[in-house]
């Protein structure tokens, strides 16, 4: 069984045809989650310029951590291979880096690239205890949260806190390493924590080498972030209902929409796996699922799992990058969720959906 | 089916060609005149018709040019019925082909991010596009160069490279200079040693020069040079067209290198002049280089580069006072906002350089415009520096509204030159095409691609070349009066060149050691386009 309305087993035609109808009445749609394949979010967002949707994707809140702190401040950063090639010194903050099973790669051997070349590599946590398997020197935290500690780290570097500090010690171990790299997880720092983790690395730049490394979140936010702002020219919360995109975090929130009221059809996204939100079962939706049970919405259809039953454009972790996931269990009968996607925007478009007049913004000279 | 352009004055610069006449089109290519009666025929009458335009080097694609939206939202905002140069790739695509642009090349492409690229490029309706496969600053090459392995070593991996990007050529940026800034270097030059290999940045341009020529990339090394924007950066690029000695390149954004040293004992405090006469005669005296100019205009925007040595360095020149350096697998990139004050003393120099940079040029085919957009201004600008260009009173009124340092320090006010419309061909048409290595475009003869803009003459020329009266693509109607009436979405150009397989398995085997995947993660494969088909081989010379 691949499709459902209603929790009771149909063919596909009929199911798209029944997500169809569910969307073309909506006033207010929004399609979310978005946890997929490039193709598939890149349809997603054609869908929605096209009915006039908002989007949110299930890494809605981290990812906007990460966001909010580049486009208040600009960042330093660089790339797990790069921190693995030439890293003298990782700080890992907080207990997300803990988990992510970057660090156990980064304690296997030293920089290798570089002027740092040939130096061991220190591993250092503040704001979480390490892992004790792994060889680290751990930081006190601070009783008011890794924030301030990120705060008072940046003001120790700059030397504009004097006399002892229990994170003095830390603060020259940064200043005298060749390539610091710093660790995170921008859903654990927040946007405030990550905006001043961004402020201390740049100060450090200034007499050394140091790079933030952001941990990406598990539902393809940073792919779907690239989607949107090469689909939109904004990040991945953006509205249609105007006929243009416009771009609102708070406002595009689809929990937040939800719980106001103000939705009247979704549709969810999630080939991949995402934890489903409540309100897939309370607002009438379109549920597309990499492995659907049948009762997560009004309409529920199975799709292939991308990277799996078919080669995909993927969020790659190791790399820090979009990358091409060759399928691991091809399936002829993939059924990608791009193409419904396509087959729902045919059924929905009206011949005149693009602007009929664009004036140029000017430029003088 | 048979088309007729009937009545219009056609130019075609490479066929001599500046008279009223028609021009025929079948099966989206444009043929001899046909003795059939024409199944459509589009009126020319009182119109100028040329060559879609042609775009070398704009920065449309790619991971940094997501990374300035993310760090501007406020630029990239769209509002109602207003494209913006700066927002999604759609604006880009409409505001090209409204111009009677209809093909655009990405020149910065780094192999570890070519498929999200690619898939970008994909995005931008309307036109042809294609990217340039940027190398200098990687590891697996500088290994390569520093063991001294053989100069078919070299070529083989850009090969590899240019084939798994599908890249349309290759680009080096500050070569090394990336590599330098991660081992705190802030200043590098083309003799400067990139600290961890012991090799210059001469030696690495010197390896990628050959590599393109052995493999007969139509498109010569794309060159961006060190000291980008620095007084006496005249002296870099200069020396880089000596260290070519004789083999085919071409200069990115020229004008920004185009800033003699006042004081050449003090280069960095004493300011610049204009060095637009010194490039003007070293291309003269070397048939082997183009360049393409980098004209800056006024407003704010957002400098995008791989160069990230030269953005760190001008990181305080921010504004708004925010800016993202990231240190990539290779060169990784930088983003710095910049506003070119409009009537600034700085900004109003850089402008009549760039203008002086073109009206000096010994050949229009090998200056081509652009404003290295985002970096000099958006390109929606084109317009308006051409009706400068085409206008010399037009251009003294403009430039009496600048600070007088401007007329001083650079030679702009004296020159009489204005631009013909058939020169305007070369400059923009049948130049870049020719750079590219795209014999299919930028001209009008029989067999070429029915790529083509009808402008309304008027003699204000900024108003003609900002909304063509109609312009074609592959022979069917995209753009009426300057509204896009159909949204065409092109193809993407690359390069048809083979990898060797033994390259492939040693480079496969370096990138697992490196990133913990191998190099089918690195491809771009058709796959990544479902339900489409979106690239368009082109042949190597030969």
């Amino acid at each position: 069984m691949t499709a459902w309305i209603d929790g009771q087993a149909v063919e596909r035609d009929e199911a798209v045809a029944a997500a169809a109808a569910l969307l073309a009445g909506a006033h207010s749609p929004v399609i979310a989650g978005l946890c997929a394949e490039a193709a598939a979010v890149q349809a997603a967002f054609d869908l929605a310029r096209a009915i006039g949707a908002s989007l949110d994707p299930a890494s809605g809140a981290a990812l906007y951590a990460d966001l909010g702190a580049l486009a208040a401040g600009g960042a330093m950063a660089t790339t797990p291979a790069e921190a693995r090639g030439r890293a003298d010194l990782v700080l890992a903050l907080g207990a997300a880096p803990w988990t992510s099973g970057l660090l156990p790669d980064l304690a296997v051997d030293g920089p290798v690239r570089g002027r740092a070349a040939g130096r061991p590599r220190t591993l250092l946590a503040l704001g979480a205890p390490g892992d004790g398997a792994l060889q680290h020197v751990a930081y006190p935290a601070g009783e008011s949260g890794l924030p301030a500690d990120i705060g008072l780290l940046r003001g120790l570097v700059a030397g504009r806190i004097a006399g002892p500090h229990p994170l003095a010690d830390l603060a020259t171990r940064l200043r005298d390493a060749l390539y610091g790299v710093i660790v995170y997880d921008p859903a654990e720092t927040g946007a405030l924590g990550a905006e001043m983790l961004n402020g201390l690395v740049k100060d450090l730049n200034e007499t050394t080498r140091c790079f933030a490394l952001p941990l990406g979140d598990s539902h393809q936010g940073r792919a779907v972030a690239q989607v949107a702002a090469w689909s939109t020219g904004q990040g991945p919360r953006v509205g249609f209902g105007r006929g243009f995109p416009e771009h609102d975090p708070w406002r595009f929130d689809a929990a937040r929409q939800v719980e106001a009221g103000e939705v009247d059809a979704a549709l969810w996204l999630a080939p991949l796996p995402a934890a489903l939100p409540s309100w897939t079962r309370t607002v009438p939706t379109v549920a597309l699922l990499g492995a659907p049970k049948g009762d997560e919405a009004q309409v529920v259809i199975g799709v292939g799992v991308p990277g799996e039953a078919f080669g995909a454009a993927l969020w790659h972790p190791r790399r820090a990058a979009i990358a091409w996931h060759e399928a691991t269990a091809p399936q002829s009968e993939a059924h990608p969720a791009a193409a419904i996607l396509a087959d729902l925007q045919a059924r929905l478009s009206s011949p005149a959906k693009h602007p009929a007049k664009n004036p140029e913004r000017s430029a003088s000279c | 089916m048979l088309t007729r352009i009937a009545g219009g004055r056609v130019v075609d610069p490479t066929a001599g060609r500046d008279a009223i006449g028609d021009v025929w089109i079948e099966d989206g290519r444009i043929v001899a005149p046909s003795d059939r009666a024409p199944d459509r025929t589009i009126d020319a009458a009182g119109c100028i018709v040329m060559a879609g335009g042609v775009e070398v080097h704009s920065h449309i694609a790619g991971g940094n040019v997501v990374l300035a939206r993310l760090l501007l939202p406020e630029l990239g905002i769209s509002e109602p019925d207003a494209p913006n140069p700066h927002g999604s790739g759609r604006d880009v695509g409409l505001l090209y082909a409204r111009m009677g642009y209809t093909t655009a090349v990405e020149p910065a492409m780094p192999p570890v991010n070519a498929l999200a690229t690619q898939l970008e490029l994909a995005e931008i309706p309307l036109l042809d596009r294609g990217g340039l496969c940027v190398m200098g600053n990687d590891d697996q090459l500088l290994q390569l160069l520093r063991d001294r392995e053989s100069a078919d070593a070299v070529r083989d991996l850009v090969a590899l490279n240019v084939a798994t990007s599908r890249a349309l050529g290759v680009k080096v940026i500050n070569a090394g200079g990336a590599d330098a800034f991660k081992d705190g270097a802030v200043r590098f030059s083309l003799d400067d040693e990139v600290p961890a290999y012991g090799l210059t940045s001469r030696k690495i341009l010197d390896g990628l020069l050959d590599a393109v020529e052995a493999l007969k990339v139509p498109h010569p090394l794309h060159v961006h040079c060190s000291n980008l924007g620095l007084p006496g950066a005249d002296d870099s690029l200069i020396e880089t067209l000596e260290a070519a000695e004789g083999r085919r390149i071409h200069f990115a954004h020229a004008q920004f290198y185009a800033y003699a040293a006042v004081d050449k004992d003090n280069p960095l405090t004493g300011g610049f002049m204009s060095a637009a006469p010194r490039i003007a005669e070293a291309l003269a005296r070397h048939p082997n280089a183009t360049l393409d100019i980098g004209q800056v205009v006024f407003g704010q925007t957002a400098t995008i580069s791989l160069d990230i040595l030269r953005q760190f360095s001008g990181r305080k020149a921010a504004t708004p006072r925010k800016w993202i350096v990231n240190a990539g697998d290779a060169e990784g990139g930088g983003i710095v906002p910049f506003r070119y004050r409009d009537r600034g003393p700085t900004s109003s120099l850089q402008f009549a350089i760039g203008l002086e940079m073109m009206l000096l040029s010994p050949d229009p085919e090998r200056t081509i415009l652009t404003t290295d957009h985002p970096n000099g201004g958006p390109f929606t600008a084109y317009p308006r520096i051409l009706h400068l260009l085409m206008d010399k009173e037009a251009r003294d009124r403009e430039v009496a509204a600048h600070p007088k340092v401007a007329a001083e320090r650079s030679g702009l006010a004296a020159i009489e030159r204005e631009y013909t419309v058939s020169e305007v061909a070369q400059l923009t048409r049948s130049g870049p095409a020719k750079l590219l290595g795209l014999a299919d475009r930028g001209h009008l003869r029989p067999g070429a691609r029915a790529d083509i803009a009808v402008y309304r003459d008027q003699p204000d020329r900024t108003a003609m070349f900002a909304r063509a009266h109609w312009v074609l693509k592959d022979g069917a109607v995209i753009v009426e009066d300057g509204e896009v009436v159909s949204w065409t979405r092109g193809r993407t150009l690359s390069l048809a060149v083979e990898a060797d397989a033994g390259m492939a398995r040693r480079t496969d085997s370096y990138l697992q050691g490196r990133f913990g995947a191998g190099l089918s993660t690195f491809t771009v494969p058709d796959a990544a386009f479902p339900d489409r088909e979106v690239f368009e081989a082109v042949a190597c010379r030969t």
